[in-house]
């Protein structure tokens, strides 16, 4: 149904599994799968055996004791096979198959966790990155499904031998309508499939904003504003008009299966007329009892439903083998920012731990897309144990330029240097071990207070962890939380949790920072959500906080820039400025202007409100 | 909540009864359908069973070729018959039910929407909803299983009415004299055996089966953990916002860590699965499919000894099995109603959720002269939940048209200060005024219209400019517009070529725009613009700007404000130099009060420090040098 061409056929993603299954030592999933198609084989064949043959027995008139043994023979094997088939298929379900999903789960969680940066904005490899999410994520997706449905082909093909064998007694041409039947009708059935896979995107859209719809109802922030617009109404509005759009969808789509239903049945009634008519022919010529009337008539049954199971289940195995091999694509996506050995790329370059040097040198960098360079033609040296302030307005590339120097996108033109190597030679997973930072949007992990501190739930040092929290100005309040240090931080995930307020966040993940103890040192905006007395706090302990290491600050708050050693101004993607502060509001350009802009309003003198209203 | 413990015959029922009353309102027609389905699904292989036992028994009997050609005919003919009218009810029944499915959380957004905010911003009700929810995901169970029980019940019910009927002949039909010994079938015993094995091999079966399934409702608390534990460790941590913190930290480690140890419940259900679990569900298999034997056996010997012909061998048969499989059914439905009765509990809970605030009805008077006269007479809170107080006596009047600025440090009580008079909460002692009227015995709507609002963490929608700006469908153009240009996006504004119809943001719309933290939050202000209302309150609105643009917000705030009554919330103290009068926070009280001069000269007050923490930065050269040598020296 794919229209684009996938990298891996069927074939190659059903050993690809087997493979992954004997390399987990998940040996049962295929035993497991052959089992239960044998015993729903049996249990089929028994069923559909069990009246004929005992009315056989009734019709010649057999001794009751045969009848007796029968009857007892058919109704134990009935209860082994479908006692049997239940356990097996609940083992099935818990055991073997879900570590499987679960193993792939981790592999693309890893994938996505660890892949370049760069891909992350790359609108091709989020497609991919979704499906693939997609793919690991329940018991129906492709990862789990597939042994179903690879379990039920073997069935299918089993049961239709099994019946052709049977049916050689009849007509061929018995045969041929049935499978030709069955095989239409498959093809009909399809069509309507395919309809509703082209309107796939349209059904997801609809998901996608009754989703939003029920996220946002339920989020606090906007329950505020809800209230004070009085927007409740309007939400149930553009709900209520996705909701009639499903309506006329699915009335579309209901219209096309019954369609699709009313011309099968026609073919059943055609299948079902030359079966009895053929049948009926032989018993009255005598050729045929009338117990086996009724077993080939029930054979001619159930052989069509072999023959479409056999077409569903292939269908299935293609549409799930498109997805394993998406999934498959996106693990082996080649790295640019690792040692790859697929791509054979290795590198070597031994990363010094120590504060070293890091240097821009002509470096130029564009969005893919954009029309304009975000950082044009920076150079740049930070010397070891240097303190160095960045300001500018917003979208001055401030924050385009740290995330190129903790190398999370690499420069479209020049290089960054690190102790002179440029940093493309150093594995990137290994150079980010560099940094410490803190950024505007963070990740809090919902496990205790000391996990967040650390980022490990093994081998914590409290004794740090407390040192950085006091640091970080946060002590008293680990203190005071239920379970000081082992309290849960969120409710997402641990009930017992606190939420923390925004300062609280940032000074949490400040104490994160001092934790990790890397040569170099990152913080943008790391007071924004401080009130005045905790933000001079921690300008107050800033040497006392970053030491000896390299140190990068970035701040609106141009008080922040008076203990770096250094101030950078940036204006449109290049280094104006740069100085010490004195020496910037000397020089009176950009720097000077946002400084005076910001310290009038502190400055003593105007102080009446007529000369307020003067300035304004 | 106890899941495990037993909850009575009745209440489980009242506890369906109310869901279905849900699903009734929203769509009568679920039920219909699955009515009109369970009936034709039910009498059609009664139908066919029958005329196909009658022509077996043609054959073996007269072998008449025209009744022959008769029966085969409506054999054929009631095929394609009912097969049509089965699969239109089939699409009526999937076509409904595929909207109810879509629709199914309208019931928990219109409770959403419509509560208290006390209660909204309870975590015990967002406790309820993701259980609810999570409940919904793993395995279903909760209200939207009810559409779903009453098709099992009604056609296990139509089930075993026709197969009632059908059987009827099974013991009706007596076995002839000649038969000897087996004459003794005809005892009327028979049918009280019969129908005793089939009532007590279906309750067996059932009793089996839900204990199998107490297995693994025994292990919900692990499986809801596991659950969470998946979604945010797999999915969540790799959100893209989260990536650059993931790579400086390596946070894929512990997050793969915590996933491996914490899995419990898949070790846990693998070892039932093969263990105890397994097996029962095993048994309870074979117990069901034990008393097919017997009833086959029964049904023989009657033939056998002549008491009917063959074709009615296949019509017993079937309808037999039936019979049992509708007891079955109706057992093992009741066992569902029964495991499910706990899950409808937590719904119920939620969506009885009280919304507690008095709403008085009056309303506000419309006055020209803006004169809205607030007072918060001794006013105390404290939330819900906690013992500790935010506020603490608090007596405050804001005057009419003045600018009020909000000063303090995090958790002093500011936020939650305007919470109450927004009454997004009420007091917990003391009263607040509305010129002089408690504001509890205003009507809310009315109440809330005398405010307009940019919170700190504001949201905008993904939905035009236009209908966020006034916050539903409908919006006047010219104003909006007016709104937006006097809060600072007006170049933006001329930019877009979809003018107020753009969309915000890309979710739903490709040509959607993406904000910058500056632009959204001139979008929010000109939103509390557009409200015009003679309260404006402005929480941080400029912790996202560079110090160009907060330059820009301070000159425009005076436009904004108007004649209106401001209020400025503010870590950056700057702002208080745009205001008339200053409220200093601390620890839930309002310890200063007045205009910035006169606070500065408190000298050991809290504003003092406030100030100083900040101003020491921006002050002369030679002050600040001893200013900081100073500090630096503590």
């Amino acid at each position: 149904m794919n229209r684009e061409k996938p990298k891996y056929t069927i074939w190659q993603n059903v050993q690809y599994m087997l493979a992954i299954a004997w390399k987990n030592k998940v040996y049962s999933v295929m035993a497991l799968c052959v089992l239960a198609s044998i015993l729903q084989i049996l249990s089929s064949l028994t069923g559909m055996l069990i009246t004929p043959v005992i009315l056989r027995c009734v019709e010649k008139k057999a001794p009751l004791i045969t009848l007796f043994i029968t009857v007892f023979v058919f109704a134990v094997m009935l209860m082994v096979w479908s006692g049997l088939s239940t356990y097996v298929e609940c083992v099935n379900s818990w055991a073997g198959r879900a570590d499987i999903r679960r193993y792939l789960m981790q592999m693309v969680m890893k994938k996505s966790c660890t892949t370049s940066y760069p891909n992350l904005e790359d609108p091709e490899v989020l497609r991919i990155r979704r499906q693939a999410e997609k793919a690991v994520r329940g018991t129906r997706e492709a990862t789990e499904a597939v042994w179903t449905t690879l379990s039920e082909i073997l069935k299918n093909i089993g049961g239709f031998i099994i019946y052709l064998w049977m049916l050689t007694a009849v007509d061929p041409v018995v045969i041929v309508v049935t499978a030709l039947t069955a095989v239409l009708g498959y093809m009909i059935k399809r069509r309507a499939k395919n309809w509703q896979y082209q309107h796939r995107d349209e059904i997801a859209d609809y998901e996608l904003k009754t989703w939003y719809i029920l996220r946002k109802s339920q989020d606090v922030k906007l329950a505020k504003d809800l209230r004070i617009f009085g927007m409740e109404n309007w939400l149930k509005d553009v709900y209520a008009s996705v909701m009639t759009l499903y309506r006329g969808y699915f009335f579309r789509r209901e219209r096309l299966y019954l369609l699709t239903d009313c011309i099968n049945v026609v073919f059943a009634v055609l299948r079902n007329g030359i079966a009895y008519s053929y049948l009926i022919y032989m018993v009255l010529a005598d050729n045929l009892l009338v117990s086996e009337f009724l077993l080939y008539f029930a054979a001619v049954g159930g052989f069509t439903t072999w023959i479409g199971g056999i077409l569903d289940a292939f269908g299935m195995l293609h549409e799930q083998s498109l997805d394993l091999s998406i999934m498959r694509e996106y693990l082996e996506m080649p790295e640019t920012f690792w040692s790859d050995s697929k791509t054979g790329e290795k590198k070597e370059v031994p990363l010094t731990k120590e504060s070293g040097c890091l240097e821009l040198r002509g470096v130029s960098f564009r969005y893919p897309g954009a029309k304009e360079d975000t950082i044009h033609k920076m150079d740049l040296i930070l010397s070891p144990g240097e303190k160095l302030a960045v300001v500018g307005m917003n979208g001055a590339g401030k924050t385009t330029l740290v995330k190129l120097l903790c190398g999370f996108y690499n420069p479209t033109e020049g290089e960054i240097l690190y102790n002179g190597v440029d940093i493309r030679n150093y594995d990137r997973r290994e150079y980010y071990s560099l940094f410490s930072a803190v950024f505007q949007k963070f990740s809090v992990l919902e496990t205790t207070f000391a996990e967040n501190v650390a980022q490990t739930d093994e081998g914590i040092d409290m004794e740090r962890v407390k040192q950085c929290v006091e640091k970080a100005g946060l002590a008293k309040l680990a203190e005071s939380l239920p379970d000081g240090y082992q309290t849960h931080i969120g409710r997402k995930v641990f009930l017992d949790g606190t939420e923390l307020s925004g300062g609280e966040l940032q000074k949490l993940m400040l104490a994160r920072a001092l934790y990790k103890d890397a040569p170099i040192l990152v913080l943008d905006e790391p007071t924004a959500a401080l009130d005045p007395i905790s933000e001079n706090d921690i300008y107050r302990r800033y040497y006392e906080m970053t030491g000896s290491h390299t140190s990068i600050y970035i701040s609106h708050r141009l008080a922040s820039t008076r203990f770096c050693d250094r101030i950078i101004y940036m204006n449109k993607g290049k280094i104006t400025e740069s100085g010490t502060h004195e020496e910037l509001l000397q020089a009176g350009g950009g720097y000077a202007r946002l400084y005076e802009m910001q310290s009038k309003y502190y400055r003593e003198g105007m102080v009446d409100g007529e000369e307020r209203k003067n300035i304004l | 909540m106890e899941k495990n413990e037993k909850i009575s015959f009745k209440e489980v029922l009242m506890l369906h009864r109310r869901g279905l009353m849900i699903f009734w309102r929203m769509c009568p027609s679920i039920f219909f359908s699955r009515l009109c389905y369970a009936l034709i699904t039910g009498v059609t292989p009664y139908v066919m069973v029958y005329l196909s036992a009658r022509l077996v028994g043609e054959m073996v009997g007269n072998r008449e070729e025209r009744q022959i050609i008769i029966l085969v005919v409506s054999v054929l003919a009631a095929g394609l018959l009912l097969g049509i009218i089965s699969d239109c009810i089939k699409r009526w029944k999937l076509y409904a039910n595929a909207a109810i499915w879509q629709d199914k959380d309208r019931v928990l957004i219109h409770k959403l929407l419509d509560m208290d905010f006390a209660a909204m911003d309870d975590s015990n009700t967002h406790n309820l909803l993701a259980q609810i929810q999570q409940n919904a995901m793993f395995g279903g169970a909760g209200i939207f299983q009810i559409p779903e029980y009453f098709e099992k019940c009604v056609s296990a019910a139509v089930n075993i009415l026709c197969a009632v009927f059908l059987t009827m002949g099974l013991f009706i039909k007596k076995v002839p004299d000649s038969a000897g010994t087996l004459g003794k079938l005809n005892h009327p015993i028979w049918i009280v055996v019969l129908l005793g094995m089939l009532f007590l091999t279906a309750m067996l079966a059932c009793h089996i089966h839900q204990k199998s399934n107490k297995y693994f409702t025994g292990c919900i608390h692990e499986a809801e953990l596991g659950n969470r534990i998946w979604g945010f460790f797999m999915f969540e941590m790799a959100d893209i916002e989260r990536a650059m913190d993931m790579r400086i930290y390596n946070q894929q480690d512990i997050s793969l860590h915590y996933f491996d140890k914490n899995n419990n419940f898949a070790m846990l259900m693998e070892r039932l699965a093969k263990g105890r679990m397994g097996l029962t569900k095993g048994l309870s298999a074979v117990v069901a499919v034990s008393f097919q034997g017997v009833i086959d056996l029964f049904i023989c010997l009657k033939a056998w000894a002549g008491a009917f012909d063959i074709g009615m061998v296949t019509q017993y048969i079937g309808s037999i099995s039936a019979l049992y499989n509708g007891v079955e059914a109706l057992l093992k439905t009741y066992g569902d109603l029964q495991n499910n009765a706990p899950f409808l509990r937590t719904t119920f809970e939620f969506l009885d959720i009280p919304n507690e605030m008095y709403q008085g009805s009056l309303t506000v008077e419309k006055r020209q002269d803006r004169r809205y006269e607030i007072e918060f007479r001794d006013v105390s809170f404290r939330y819900p939940s906690s013992e500790e107080w935010v506020l603490r006596h608090i007596s405050f009047r804001f005057h009419v048209g003045e600018r009020l600025a909000i000063v303090g440090e995090n958790g002093s009580g500011k936020t939650t200060f305007i919470k109450l008079l927004c009454r997004l909460y009420d007091p917990t002692e003391g009263v607040i005024l509305l010129n002089g009227i408690d504001i509890r015995k205003y009507n809310y709507r009315e109440y809330m219209s005398v405010f307009a609002v940019v919170f700190q963490d504001f949201q905008l929608l993904s939905c035009s400019l236009g209908e966020n700006m006034a916050a539903g469908k409908i919006y006047e153009k010219e104003k909006v517009e007016q709104c937006l240009v006097k809060a600072g996006f007006g170049d933006r504004l001329r930019e877009l070529p979809k003018g107020l119809e753009t969309c915000l943001y890309k979710n739903f719309d490709k040509e959607g725009i993406e904000l910058s933290g500056g632009e959204s939050q001139k979008v929010a202000l000109a939103r509390a613009l557009y409200k015009d209302a003679p309260f404006v309150i402005l929480d941080e609105p400029t912790a996202a700007l560079d110090p160009e643009a907060e330059q820009k917000v301070y000159e425009k705030f005076n436009e904004i404000a108007g004649d209106k009554t401001a209020i400025y919330i503010s870590h950056r103290l700057s702002s208080c130099r745009l205001c008339d009068v200053i409220a200093v926070f601390d620890k839930g009280n309002i310890v200063q009060h007045g205009s910035h001069e006169s606070l500065l000269k408190e000298t050991e007050g809290k504003y003092y420090q406030l100030w100083y923490a900040q101003a020491q930065y921006y002050i002369e050269e030679q002050e600040r040098q001893n200013m900081w040598k100073k500090l630096m020296a503590d």
